[in-house]
């Protein structure tokens, strides 16, 4: 176990050597911080993508109008049918008169042309509605086909094309910027690793020497390692502010965006942390290998 | 830690501190080292000579397992080489103080600092670590400059500080790999005469050097490496009149200060 003195000597360590190559360590985590904001666009667009396709999803409204002549009572016993449908979740059975009174109230002051029909001339029908899981556009699809076959139901009605159009784009997205955070991510060890190389190539002579006089291999690493988490916090802390103020001035004139949760900020600072850990990992370690083999 | 060690040559003399027993070195196809045997009791003092590459640096490394025998054992303070865990070699380098021909010490820090770093590194506590700091800067004559950085000392003030700092942690060898070679002759044998007061207070030294005037100033024992090959292990013990005088004393008009 540590002694105390030996994590302030560490803590001391960790902090001079990130401020004595203060023009290296403000580039890197520029550079760096740049790499995470891309990442952290990326992710937010995919984010709020996916949170309008949910609104979207939960707003798919399936309306299945019955065909005409069927008596109110056979019209009120399609409900356990209609709930027997796999993926349904509610059916709000809708009479005629139910249908004319909605059209009356939506029409307002115009509502006085419908007394001019002779009859209501409204269908009676169900306002379905889907379970999570189901309100993709190909199970609508699938659905609303299945319904059409039922010889009590004369057409079914949904919102398919933009549905369907979003879902497309929102896939290709998703796969677009997994391939984009991929890259970004590989840059970013890129960037910490060799900022910590460098590092390393200046203290080549207090690590020699700490090995020299019995400094566990751990002991050795810990200063560096402290430096590359504290340049993915920064960075990570960067990349988050800029796009936190870019997103402020964007929403002003865009309604509806949602930024990340204070949990999914602080996520994302922490997982630049764990970056900033493996590009340093990754050069000590090679670091120490080559020493062994010199 | 100090177990008796037992290797296939036998259980050891519980009073050898280092030992090599039939040790082979190859570095990639070149042989360092071949069917090198040796023993260094407690508290010796032991001179290591033989021209530059005949070896001598690769028998320090074998003693700081830096360095793995192909072939034979290394025994120090009954850790044995074939048996060694890694993680079991910083344990024995804290016994161990290594002293450079160049010196090595951090040119950004106090003198004070490149010492106490050492005690940091192992974890002395706190309140030891200035106690012993003071102790080793005083005993090389330094603790006056404390706060010089080391390219403000002279060669030989900068390896009292390397000396300092190998002797901080109170190790049990001090291994000196040509302390001298870049001194003039009144700092090296300043420098050596610390080494022998070293020696006096109990700590076994091995220094190396390919330096015969050097050599021949001493009574101690001397290992003479040629080839890789041990040719030659004495216990000299001349009497101090048949010693080739000091280094010093063959100096005109010695200076006090050589910077």
């Amino acid at each position: 176990m540590l002694r105390r003195g030996q994590l302030v000597y560490l803590a001391r360590e960790s902090l001079a050597g990130f401020s004595r190559r203060r023009l290296t360590t403000g580039v890197t985590i520029l550079i760096m911080g740049s790499a995470l904001l891309v990442l952290a666009l990326f992710v937010l667009v995919a984010l709020n993508l996916g949170m309008m396709l949910e609104r979207a999803r939960a707003g798919v409204d399936v309306r299945v109008f019955l065909v005409d002549g069927l008596d109110a009572e056979r019209q009120a016993a399609l409900q356990p049918p209609f709930l027997a449908v796999p993926g349904v979740q509610a059916a709000r059975y809708i009479s005629k008169e139910q249908a004319l009174a909605e059209l009356q109230r939506e029409l307002g002051d115009e509502a006085g042309l419908l007394e001019t029909l002779p009859e209501n001339p409204l269908p009676a029908s169900y306002h379905l509605e889907l379970a999570p899981g189901h309100r993709d556009a190909d199970a609508v699809a699938r659905i609303a086909a299945d319904l059409r076959r039922w010889p009590e139901v004369d057409d079914v009605v949904f919102s398919q094309i933009w549905l369907a159009a979003l879902e497309n784009w929102a896939e290709l997205f998703r796969w677009g910027s997994l391939i984009v955070s991929l890259v970004v991510l590989v840059a970013a060890v890129f960037v910490i690793s060799n900022t910590v190389r460098l590092t390393m190539a200046s203290s080549r002579r207090v690590i020699e020497i700490q090995i020299l006089v019995g400094a566990t291999d751990g002991f050795v690493r810990s200063p560096f390692l402290i430096e590359g988490m504290l340049h993915g916090l920064f960075a990570g802390i960067v990349a988050m502010g800029v796009l936190a103020g870019g997103f402020r001035l964007l929403s002003l004139r865009l309604a509806g965006l949602e930024f990340f949760s204070l949990g999914q900020v602080a996520g994302f600072v922490l997982f630049c942390v764990l970056l900033g850990f493996l590009g340093s990992m990754a050069a000590i370690s090679q670091y120490l290998r080559l020493r062994k083999t010199a | 830690m100090a177990d008796i060690a037992v290797n296939r040559w036998g259980p050891l003399d519980p009073r050898v501190i280092i030992g090599f027993f039939h040790v082979q070195l190859r570095y990639r196809d070149q042989l360092a080292l071949d069917d090198v045997t040796f023993s260094i009791s407690n508290g010796e003092f032991v001179c290591i000579t033989g021209p530059s590459g005949a070896g001598k640096s690769s028998i320090l490394r074998l003693i700081t397992m830096d360095l793995f025998p192909t072939q034979g054992q290394v025994v120090v303070r009954g850790m044995v080489s074939t048996r060694m865990g890694r993680r079991r070699i910083p344990h024995l380098r804290r016994e161990i103080g290594f002293v450079f021909q160049d010196f090595r010490l951090l040119e950004d820090r106090r003198v004070y600092d490149n010492v106490a770093f050492v005690q940091l590194v192992v974890g002395a506590p706190q309140a030891q670590v200035k106690k012993n700091v003071m102790r080793v800067l005083t005993q090389v004559g330094l603790w006056d400059k404390r706060d010089r950085l080391p390219h403000e000392l002279s060669g030989g003030e900068q390896q009292r500080v390397a000396i300092a700092r190998a002797m901080v942690n109170s190790p049990k060898i001090l291994l000196a790999d040509e302390p001298t070679g870049n001194l003039d002759p009144v700092t090296a044998q300043e420098i050596i005469d610390l080494l022998f007061r070293i020696n006096d207070s109990g700590t076994c030294v091995i220094f190396s050097t390919h330096d015969h005037e050097i050599v021949k100033t001493f009574g101690q024992r001397v290992m003479v490496i040629q080839d890789g090959r041990l040719v030659s292990d004495q216990e000299r013990r001349i009497p101090e009149r048949d010693r080739a005088p000091r280094l010093t004393e063959r100096m005109y008009q010695p200076g006090q200060d050589h910077a």
